[in-house]
């Protein structure tokens, strides 16, 4: 795994610093604020914590066009979030990423393929937490008619953390629906599945939980009054979301979105809302 | 001598031409009132069929942007479509009066595009979605297109009768459905209103959006 991180990453290096002749460049990111209505993934009323975060991040591409309807972006981002309350969360991360692009035909109509390898190293002030990330997506979508568009794609994600605790593998799939309401606003309609490691946080100790755990730890992520117990499982996920971007200038975007998510293991069962709100640029 | 009276008769035939002319000023709105800009006004005199044009006419890419957005041109026109960006561009179009494609370029090509067929022409670049561009291929010479205050003046028209119509990326319908007869005499300038029934512009913004299949 690190042999091969390292040559991704070198082979990236280089491509990004030899792509100076007709680069086609592009910087975007997006900064806002996020809430969480259930951090600890608990499904005890006593034992949710909720929190919000400010999160940021920063993307410098460069495309290629490798063949008539085959585009090639390589990219390098930083991102960060602080949250409010829970600051072992607090994250700052860097990464690389290598997108491939293929278009059934000419211009925005038509279909399109997209299959993307990300490894990043993300810093957590928990430290044990701080990992090798990579995912790998699959995307597809299609125009369905001038305001209608449909997605969809498939996500695998691998952390590494320092602790092994933190480990964290999932697959999801996810499809969306996007809707453009007038020339400027523009809507989304989402599902996504995930099956993969979860961290469930309860206070005290849940034998229940632990029956299906994988491994379990008391951390001091929400504080040490009362000390919560860490239990690593595998859990299903389902998420709907809505999400809204309105252009306000060329080259920036303000969006909403929320999400609300349940994840369950027999009979662990706990339910997320999240709520985010950003502006969005890209230049 | 001879150059001399040449020169003299050119002038007297000008003259008099420039003294039978006309003009025309056109005002185009939209259904709620509104003055819209870049309409194509354009006048065809009756049983007077105009020749074609052979001039040659520079489309622009430039900031990742068509320049001009509209751009009117007589049938026979061809254009170059420079690329003074630094990046490269693949201009095409599907449009039934002239399917082409320029992949991959920068500069400006060796060869323009010939507008041969009478028509209207959706430009896009394969690479950048949001940018788009349309040509108005017309089968006179008689054209303008209109600012952003909706108004505009085709000059020096032959005294005569015109149809005159107007078209509009956005016009919903053919440019027929908006025709006006129009009688110019010799150094008049009538005044025509349209009032243009438009789609809504559902152009791709360049600003970020929620699609994670656009340029990235």
């Amino acid at each position: 795994m690190k042999t091969a991180r390292s040559r991704f990453i070198s082979v990236l290096l280089l491509a990004l610093s030899l792509s100076g002749a007709r680069a086609d460049w592009r910087l975007g990111g997006e900064t806002g604020a996020v809430y969480e209505s259930n951090i600890s993934n608990s499904d005890r009323t006593s034992d949710v914590r909720d929190d919000w975060a400010w999160r940021s991040n920063v993307r410098l591409s460069n495309g290629y066009q490798v063949l008539r309807d085959l585009r090639l972006t390589l990219g390098a981002d930083l991102r960060g979030q602080v949250w409010g309350r829970f600051g072992a969360f607090n994250e700052i991360g860097a990464g690389l990423s290598a997108h491939l692009r293929y278009r059934f035909g000419l211009g925005r109509r038509a279909p399109w393929i997209a299959l993307e390898e990300r490894i990043g190293y993300d810093g957590f002030q928990e430290t044990g937490r701080s990992n090798w990330d990579e995912s790998l997506t699959l995307r597809g979508g299609i125009v369905i008619s001038d305001r209608l568009a449909l997605e969809a794609g498939y996500i695998f994600k691998n952390l590494a953390a320092s602790d092994d605790f933190f480990d964290e593998q999932s697959h999801s799939a996810n499809a969306r629906l996007i809707v453009d309401l007038t020339s400027s606003l523009q809507i989304a309609l989402g599902y996504s599945y995930r099956d993969g490691d979860v961290l469930s946080y309860a206070t005290p100790s849940r034998p229940d939980i632990f029956a299906l755990a994988s491994e379990r730890r008391p951390v001091t992520t929400f504080g040490s009054n009362p000390l919560y117990t860490a239990y690593r499982l595998k859990a299903q996920t389902h998420a709907v979301s809505i999400s809204a971007s309105y252009a306000l200038t060329k080259y920036i975007s303000a969006q909403v979105a929320y999400r609300y998510s349940t994840t369950s293991h027999d009979p662990l069962h706990y339910e997320n809302h999240s709520v985010e709100a950003r502006i969005a640029f890209a230049y | 001598m001879n150059w001399l009276r040449i020169f003299f008769l050119l002038a007297l035939v000008s003259l008099r031409h420039d003294l039978r002319a006309g003009s025309l000023a056109v005002t185009v709105k939209d259904a709620k009132g509104a003055p819209v800009s870049d309409a194509v006004v354009f006048a065809r005199g009756k049983g007077s069929e105009s020749q074609t044009a052979h001039s040659k006419i520079v489309i622009d890419q430039r900031d990742k942007q068509f320049i001009p957005y509209v751009t009117a041109l007589q049938v026979g026109t061809s254009v170059f479509f420079a690329n003074t960006d630094n990046i490269r561009h693949h201009v095409y179009s599907f449009s039934p009066a002239k399917k082409f494609e320029l992949p991959l370029y920068s500069g400006i090509p060796a060869k323009p595009i010939l507008f041969d067929h009478v028509g209207f022409v959706t430009l896009g670049c394969n690479i950048h979605d949001w940018m788009i561009a349309y040509v108005a291929v017309l089968p006179t010479p008689y054209f303008q297109l209109t600012g952003d205050a909706g108004r505009t003046l085709l000059k020096n028209l032959p005294a005569g009768e015109y149809t005159v119509n107007v078209w509009h990326p956005l016009l919903k319908g053919a440019p027929e459905k908006y025709s006006q007869q129009v009688t110019l005499a010799a150094n008049g300038t009538p005044e025509l209103v349209f009032a243009l029934d438009l789609k809504p512009d559902f152009r791709t913004k360049r600003a970020p959006g929620l699609s994670t299949g656009d340029y990235r």
